[in-house]
């Protein structure tokens, strides 16, 4: 079981980043808990300099920026791999 | 009541010729280029280029400018803003460069600078430019020294975060400047690029005849700063529109694959900027076509971007470059269109008596009601663009102008609640009066430099004031250092 973490304010690129990152998880057919971080304070605890970011287990994969399908779902499986 | 309705008709109209001018002369040239650069920004531009200056241990004459930078190469949008400011006040270089990002961020960002240029004037857009910079740099330092105890107690992680080492590719760089190219022959009003190489009559005499049409069905007055719809304007919107569409078809859904529609909507921008710069003048009977200087640098800016797209980019780089223009242009190109739209309506309703009796000299109370204008409206992005060039035909000297275009983006309701969250309610209100401040001082030093002073003469002044202030500060500071400040 994966915790996802979606980390933005809201932003339209935060809504695309959760569309892609819940396609990934479909296609794989793994199991994953969504969570959606938009207030700011807590999304300044994590090792982000902007928005939107990915947090998968409590680990920052990508921020910044939208990762294709590909990226996703490496992040994906190498936390698979780890956990 | 029939005098009403057509007071308000006219009205109306007042706000369609405005918006359809708009559209055909300012926005193509400048504003299409310019979305597309910010979105090259956006996504070509690794963050940690910049932030790695930022980190704690940066020495501050290297951290100021590079949050200056940052401000001009990184935040197009609060998405970036918001998370960059907060980041760099508590993790990493401090409070100073933070408000120096954040002050220098919303004012001089590519889109805001050369939809400026564009239509207003380069000198005015250039002015933005250096003193929101300096200026940004100023209130930086400032704040910094106001409140240096609580900016020294603050966490001491490490700056690990802005250790980051990325670089950016060659061909990104190369890429960028093309675009910042085509900006620039697009826009700049130089004698090479007026001049037309030579020209073609063709016998088409339906293009006048539209022209006059559409000149009759969107009345303008040139005497009050109107323009109307040309022929070539309205092709331009048709093509405008067609952009929109098959965009909508190609881009919105990007990141399942590039289809056709994508590269049909990427292509037609090309024609689009291409036709744009051709000079079309109707007469009757027929229409001359003059290829100028700009035509063929648009052309070749065009040909060049076109073929580095498909061979030079990575998919990733295409696809987040060609998404983040896109999401540029729905966030801003909306709320602009129904600002031109208002600009359009108002300006009839304004009478320009009563913006010359308040700021039509360059004084100390018309810059100053140029900043209260800009810190009490609020407008979307670039929207104040156009609001300054109504005050601009309806007789406001340029100083008040540049005071009123500095403060509207820097401050909002909005903004200075962000801030207040972030660096508490006393640090936010401090910071707003010294915006109020340097941006009247700045609207004054340009408009004496309107009004004939030398540039040196300028500088000296600027010079001098922020050399007053910073010894100022800087006296209040020691006399107070046994009392702590207050906490907000």
């Amino acid at each position: 079981m994966l915790q996802i973490k979606i980390l933005g304010t809201g932003c339209p690129n935060c809504k695309k980043l959760e569309q892609e990152t819940k396609k990934a998880v479909t296609s794989l057919a793994i199991e994953a808990e969504f969570e959606k971080v938009t207030d700011y304070q807590k999304i300044m605890e994590y090792d982000v300099l902007s928005t939107p970011g990915l947090v998968i287990n409590e680990k920052v994969v990508s921020s910044g920026k939208i990762p294709s399908q590909g990226e996703i779902t490496s992040f994906l499986t190498s936390a698979l791999e780890n956990s | 009541m029939a005098a009403i309705l057509e007071y308000v008709s006219h009205l109306f109209f007042s706000g369609v010729g405005n918006l359809a001018a708009y559209l055909a002369a300012h926005v193509l040239l400048c504003l299409l280029p310019a979305f597309y650069i910010a979105g090259a920004m956006t996504a070509l531009i690794p963050k940690e280029t910049v932030t790695r200056y930022l980190g704690r241990n940066t020495p501050k004459y290297i951290s100021y400018p590079a949050a200056a930078a940052a401000g001009f190469l990184l935040a197009v949008c609060s998405c970036t803003v918001i998370p960059l400011f907060a980041g760099i006040h508590k993790k990493g270089a401090g409070l100073g460069p933070a408000i120096t990002f954040l002050f220098v961020a919303p004012a001089v960002n590519i889109l805001a600078l050369s939809y400026t240029g564009a239509v207003i004037g380069m000198d005015l857009a250039i002015a933005r430019l250096v003193l929101s910079i300096a200026f940004g740099i100023g209130i930086g330092i400032i704040m910094a020294l106001i409140f240096r105890k609580e900016d020294a107690e603050h966490d001491k992680k490490t700056d690990l975060m802005f250790a980051g080492q990325a670089t950016m590719r060659k061909v990104a760089v190369i890429f960028l400047l093309i675009l910042v190219a085509l900006l620039v022959v697009g826009t700049f009003q130089i004698e090479v690029l007026k001049t037309a190489y030579f020209e073609i009559n063709l016998a088409l005499p339906g293009v006048n005849q539209f022209q006059e049409n559409l000149f009759r069905l969107i009345p303008f007055d040139p005497s009050r700063g109107e323009e109307g719809v040309t022929a070539q304007g309205a092709v331009l919107i048709g093509l405008l529109i067609l952009i929109g569409l098959t965009a909508w078809r190609g881009i919105e859904k990007i990141h399942d694959g590039f289809n056709t529609w994508t590269w049909i909507s990427t292509a037609l921008v090309g024609l689009t900027l291409i036709f744009a710069a051709l000079s079309v003048n109707p007469y009757p009977g027929g229409v001359a076509l003059a290829f100028t200087g700009k035509f063929f640098g648009v052309l070749l800016s065009v040909i060049l971007l076109g073929w580095m797209i498909p061979t030079q980019l990575t998919e990733n780089e295409t696809r987040d470059f060609l998404w983040e223009t896109w999401r540029f242009i729905k966030q801003i190109f909306p709320l602009l269109i129904v600002g031109v739209f208002a600009v359009g309506v108002i300006r009839v309703l304004i009478k320009p008596e009563w913006i010359q009796a308040v700021a039509g000299q360059n004084t100390i109370l018309g810059n100053f009601a140029g900043v209260i204008f800009g810190v009490f409206m609020y407008f979307p992005t670039l929207v104040e663009v156009p609001i300054a060039q109504m005050f601009l035909s309806l007789g406001m000297h340029r100083g008040p102008l540049l005071a009123y275009l500095i403060s509207d983006p820097e401050l909002s309701l909005q903004s200075i609640l962000i801030t207040a969250s972030i660096i508490g309610k006393l640090k936010a209100w401090v910071y707003v009066a010294w915006v109020s401040l340097f941006s009247t001082v700045a609207g004054l030093l340009y408009g004496a430099w309107v009004n004939g002073t030398s540039l040196g003469l300028v500088t000296l002044y600027l010079a001098i004031f922020l050399g007053l202030l910073a010894l100022l500060v800087w006296l209040i500071e020691r006399n107070n250092d046994k009392t702590s400040p207050v906490e907000a």
